[in-house]
Order: C-alpha cells, then structure tokens, then sequence
C-alpha cells in the first residue's frame, strides 16, 4: 500500500497550480464580486487544452485517469469557486454523454468545439419539482416520426443562461418512473429551445445559473444518447466521479480558508498576544485540519476505486458527505476567527462561506446521500 | 540553431522559509515546495523564440538529483527538444563554481551554438553558475539581457542590456553564453498536451564520470557556515485616535521615533 502521489502526478499538479496561481487567483474578488461569467478566462483557460482531460484520445481528449483528473479539479478549485463550477459543468457533466454517445458528426459538430471552449456545454436534470429525486424528472421525449420531441423546464443550470448545447434528461416513459429517463442533446439554434435570466446567488457567482427552456424542440433521433431508458443508469456511471470532485472542491475551499485565517490569526492581537496562542483558536485549525485530511484520503481511496474499476458508490457518497460538512465547518470556523472582519468583503472569510454553500446539494443532496448510506447500511 | 538553456528547480518563492535554533549549515528550514527559477524561464521561452525565428533545437539541462527533475520536465511541457539531468552524489554538495563545471562539460559534450541562463537563481541568488559556465568554456558572455537578435549564419548575436539611462548594445560572436533578465521573454502557461507529454518523459541522467569528471572537479571552494534570520520587525502600532489626530500622532511618531522626517 503506497499513499503517495507519483513524482509524474506531483509534476502535474504544480503545472496546474501555476496556471491557476497566474490566470485565476489574481481574478478571484472580481469575479466574485461582478457575478457575471468571465468568458475572456474561460477562452484564455481553454487555450490550455484541460477541457478535453477526461476524453479519449479518439475524441480530441486526453485520456487522463480518474486520479490525475481528480488533481486537476482539486487545484482548478483553489481559484475562484464559480469559475470552477463553469469549468466542472463543461468537463465532466456537460459533455460526457455527447463524447460516450454522440455520432461521429455530433462529436465534430459538438464535442470537439467545447474541447476547444469555443462552445459551452450544460447538463439539465433538474426541475422545480425534481433534484436529486430523479424519478420526478417531467420534461418528456416523444416519438415524433423518426425524431423526438422534447418539452418542459429545466432549473438550476450551471451555464444554463450561456451554453451553446445542452444535454438534458427527459422521460421516454412517463410510467417507467427512473427506467423511463433517457438522455438527448439539444442545441442552442433549435426552435423552441431557449435559455432563461440567470438566477442572483449567495455564492460561485462566477458561474451563471438558470433556466433551460424546452418548448415542443424537435430533434433527430441521431440526439438521444444512448439507448432509452437507460439514462438512470449512464447516470451512475459518473456521478461517483461528480461526488469525487466535489468533494475535492469542498477540501481545496477549507484548505484556502484555513490557510488565509491561520495567517490572519498570527497577525491579529488580542489582550497582549496574537489569538494564534490561543488554545480555543488552536483546536479549531488542529480540528479542522485533522477532519481536512481525513475526507482528502477518502476521496484520493474512492478516485483511485473508480480507475481500478471497484465498485464504489456508497464510498462516493460518503466522501462528498465528510468533505462537504468538513468545509462547512471549516470556513464557519474562518470567519469566527475573523470575527467582525469575517462579515465584510474586505476579508477573503466570507467569500468562502458563501461558496461554501454551493457545494451542498451538487451530486445528491446531503439528506438524500445520508438515507441511501443508512438504508443499504441496515439491508447488510 | 541549436541552445543549451541552464535551468534549476528552487523552493517556491511562497514556501515558508525559516532558521533553526542553532543557526548552523543545516539549520535552513524549507517548505517542500518547488518551482523552476523565474530567470530560467524567461532563458527558457527566449531559446523557444529563437528556434522559431531560426529553427534548430532546445536542449534543457539542471544539475542535482530529486526534485531538480521537475525543472526539466518544465521545460519539456514548455516545448524543449531533449533535456538532461546532471545527477552525482558529489554535486549535492557543490557551490556555484562546482556545478558549473559539471554544467559546462555538458556543454562541451553537445556543443550548442549559445547557451541561455537566468541571471541568477531565485533561491541563493549568487549570480554565479552561469557567467563561470562560460569562463569554463572559455566562451564570450554577456548579462543580464533584455533583447537578442540572432544571426546564425553570420555566426553573431546582438543583445541589449539595460544600463542606467537607456539600453547598451552588444555584439557577441558565436558560440556565447547570455543570463536572461525579466523583460527578454514572457514565460508561458504550458499547456497540457505539454505537461501530460513531459509527465511521462523518461528524463535522462548523467553522473559525473559519464561527463569526464571526478568529484574533485565539483568539489566545494566555498563552505556554509550558518545562517541567521532577519531582525525581527517591532510590532505594529495601530494609532486608534479619529482625524486630525490620528495625522498629528503619526507625523510625530515619523520624526520622533522613526527618524524618517525631520
């Protein structure tokens, strides 16, 4: 059993970090505070080439394992939060069908320019009625001919407001519940396709956020990804990586917030010495820390699970869980170091705790993740 | 065209630096965190504007074992042709004037047209390796340049160095050895067909005896004896006081106790 990185995976993730350090990290406060999308980033940050990490070879991609993409993430995550979650939703959720599913000609037309970062990619499952309960998806598919017909409201889309296409999950039978879903890709030119106002939001404001609107959207039958039905289960096959990376994300934002309070507490004084010297201030680091590096080994075990092809799903969800509530705790505990300069942006503390937030219900709510751990826990 | 560029993996400019207790020769505490000299990198993107401009081949080359592979897989994802580490138990412990040695038999193995370094490493920044390199090789030299312009054929380099007032320019015959000051090239974000191609490069390794030295040729001249840290700064004093008296206070505290205004 050997816990480190290799030296070729250490290489990669300071070639990382050094593109972040330099293109991202001086934009982060202005990101955050103009809540728009920084597109001149995005086609900067494309320019790369990390966009097609997680693609094969044959598709313009990488073919980069689950861990060295999972480095990627982890250290994409240390810059801004929401340009992250753009560059998440584009890489992995955003184009994995089209690139698994799509024709040669949707590859070329689609996959290949999103690649580039030249179009950018959504994944729609969720509605007002239905997140993490998939089951309650009720934008349909219809046969129509030799195309289907798509039609209802897609909420909560990261990229929503700007993606040139989008993969979405509608039923293909409505009575099939989750073995009724199915995946299509729609994209931005098709009549009845039309993305809405991007919601205001507590935190990632560097990614946009909104509706995805199918009015009657005739596509070919070239569109349906895969095979009908099956889009629950094509569902399963990535997720755990989404659960990875998010949790990966929740480290990176403890560590940052960690690491900008442990400076803060060392400078700032309090009844003749610095509140470094404080035991109470000292147990929430030593806490944090311990908690930070408990969920990092876990995630590290689950990514390395998924590249040696182990069954991993309960260990996905647990991770994301331990990572999420680690950062929560973690970036609570930054600002109360902080105290009063915690609740002001003059101070990067509440940045983190807003962002902090976001990662909540990504991959599975908490409360979801929890009774599914404690319902296959009990059936043992 | 072909350039040998000197390049060196040195702790982060961010890593935390401290002195131990004792202050000897190993009481250097550094965090283990590594990155390629700046200087290096500017050297380094100058050779690739060079083999654009004049075609030809880039050849990276760093003295010392461990982490020092990461400056030459740097260069790899920046673009470098072929790469080399020098990697002797012996060069461990040599100064300045001992690894440029071992860097200029090198050289002498390969022999490129120019040889491009920084102007000094961000660590220890002594400024020595490159100018000895060419002392060594017996080889014109000129520093600290912020322009080149090459021509092969004519076997001469021009460069620009900036001196108090403006630009000098030189001529140098080639083969020459020229340090990089910030401003000859930008250093680039590699991309990462670049960093996933350098990954796995097998980076080729050459002690001593493959060079023709003997550990004696590299042995030390110079001895570490200790190192201090800085005086430690007085803490800071916040003047709470509201306007006007806040100013008055500091430009008291300015002339009286700083002695910066008279």
């Amino acid at each position: 059993m050997d816990f480190r990185f290799s030296e070729e995976q250490e290489f990669f993730r300071n070639q990382v970090r050094d593109a972040v350090d330099r293109l991202v990290r001086p934009r982060i406060a202005e990101i955050d505070r103009r809540a728009e999308f920084p597109r001149d980033l995005w086609d900067e940050f494309a320019k790369l080439g990390y966009f097609g990490l997680r693609h094969p070879a044959a598709h313009g991609g990488l073919d980069a394992d689950t861990v060295t993409s999972m480095i990627f993430f982890e250290e994409l995550a240390r810059g801004s939060c929401g340009f992250f979650m753009a560059v998440t939703a584009q890489m992995l959720m955003g184009t994995y069908f089209v690139g698994r599913f799509g024709s040669p000609a949707i590859r070329q037309r689609v996959l290949e320019p999103a690649i580039r970062g030249e179009k950018i990619g959504a994944i729609c499952f969720t509605e007002s009625q239905s997140g993490s309960d998939l089951a309650g998806v009720r934008t349909t598919a219809t046969r129509d001919g030799d195309g289907w017909v798509l039609h209802g409201t897609k909420e909560w889309i990261t990229n929503g407001p700007i993606c040139d296409f989008a993969t979405v999950l509608a039923t293909t039978d409505p009575r099939a519940g989750l073995k009724g879903l199915s995946f299509f890709l729609v994209e931005r030119d098709t009549p009845g396709f039309s993305r809405g106002q991007k919601i205001e939001k507590l935190g990632a404001r560097g990614s946009v956020t909104g509706e995805v609107v199918l009015d009657h959207v005739r596509v070919p039958a070239e569109n349906l990804l895969g095979e009908p039905g099956q889009g629950a289960r094509y569902l399963t096959d990535i997720l755990n990586q989404v659960r990875v990376m998010t949790g990966l994300a929740a480290c990176s934002i403890a560590d940052e917030a960690l690491r900008d309070a442990r400076e803060y507490a060392k400078r700032r004084e309090a009844f003749g010495k610095p509140i470094s010297e404080y035991q109470l201030i000292r147990e929430k680091f030593g806490r944090c820390w311990a908690r930070r590096e408990a969920a990092r080994t876990l995630l590290y075990r689950v990514a390395w699970m998924i590249d040696a092809g182990l069954e991993c799903q309960r260990e996905a969800m647990a991770a994301k869980w331990v990572a999420t509530e680690m950062c929560l705790e973690a970036v609570d505990e930054a600002t109360r170091i902080y105290a009063g300069n915690g609740f002001t942006p003059e101070y990067p503390a509440e940045r983190f705790f807003r962002d902090a937030r976001f990662l909540l219900s990504g991959g599975g709510t908490h409360e979801v993740l929890l009774d599914y751990l404690g319902r296959t826990y009990l059936r043992q | 065209m072909k350039i040998v560029v000197l390049v060196k993996q040195i702790p982060d400019p961010e890593a935390r630096v401290a002195v131990g207790a004792d202050g000897g020769p190993a009481a250097l505490q550094v965090e283990d965190r590594w990155c390629t000299s700046f200087f290096d990198e500017v050297a380094l993107e100058a050779a690739l504007g060079l083999r654009q401009r004049h075609g030809g081949e880039v050849v990276a080359v760093t003295a010392g074992g461990g982490k020092a592979v990461d400056a030459l897989r740097r260069a790899l994802a920046f673009g470098a042709d072929r790469v080399a580490q020098l990697d002797d138990p012996a060069l461990a412990g040599a100064d300045g004037l001992g690894v440029a040695a071992a860097l200029a038999a090198f050289v002498r193995r390969e022999p490129p047209d120019l040889v491009l370094a920084g102007r000094q490493a961000l660590d220890d920044e002594a400024g020595v390796v490159g100018p000895a390199v060419a002392e060594r090789l017996d080889w014109p030299h000129a520093a600290d340049a912020v322009a080149l312009e090459a021509d092969p054929a004519a076997r001469r380099i021009r460069v620009e160095r900036t001196v108090d007032g403006g630009r000098e320019v030189l001529e140098l015959p080639l083969p020459a050895l020229i340090t990089a000051q910030k401003g000859l090239a930008t250093p680039r974000v590699p991309q990462v067909t670049g960093v996933m191609k350098a990954m796995r490069a097998k980076i080729d390794r050459l002690d001593l005896a493959a060079l023709g030295l003997s550990p004696a040729d590299v042995a030390p001249r110079t001895a570490v004896l200790g190192y201090r840290p800085p005086p430690s700064r007085k803490p800071v004093r916040m003047i709470e006081a509201d306007f006007p008296e806040n100013v008055r206070t500091l430009a008291a505290l300015l002339c009286d106790e700083a002695k910066v205004l008279g």
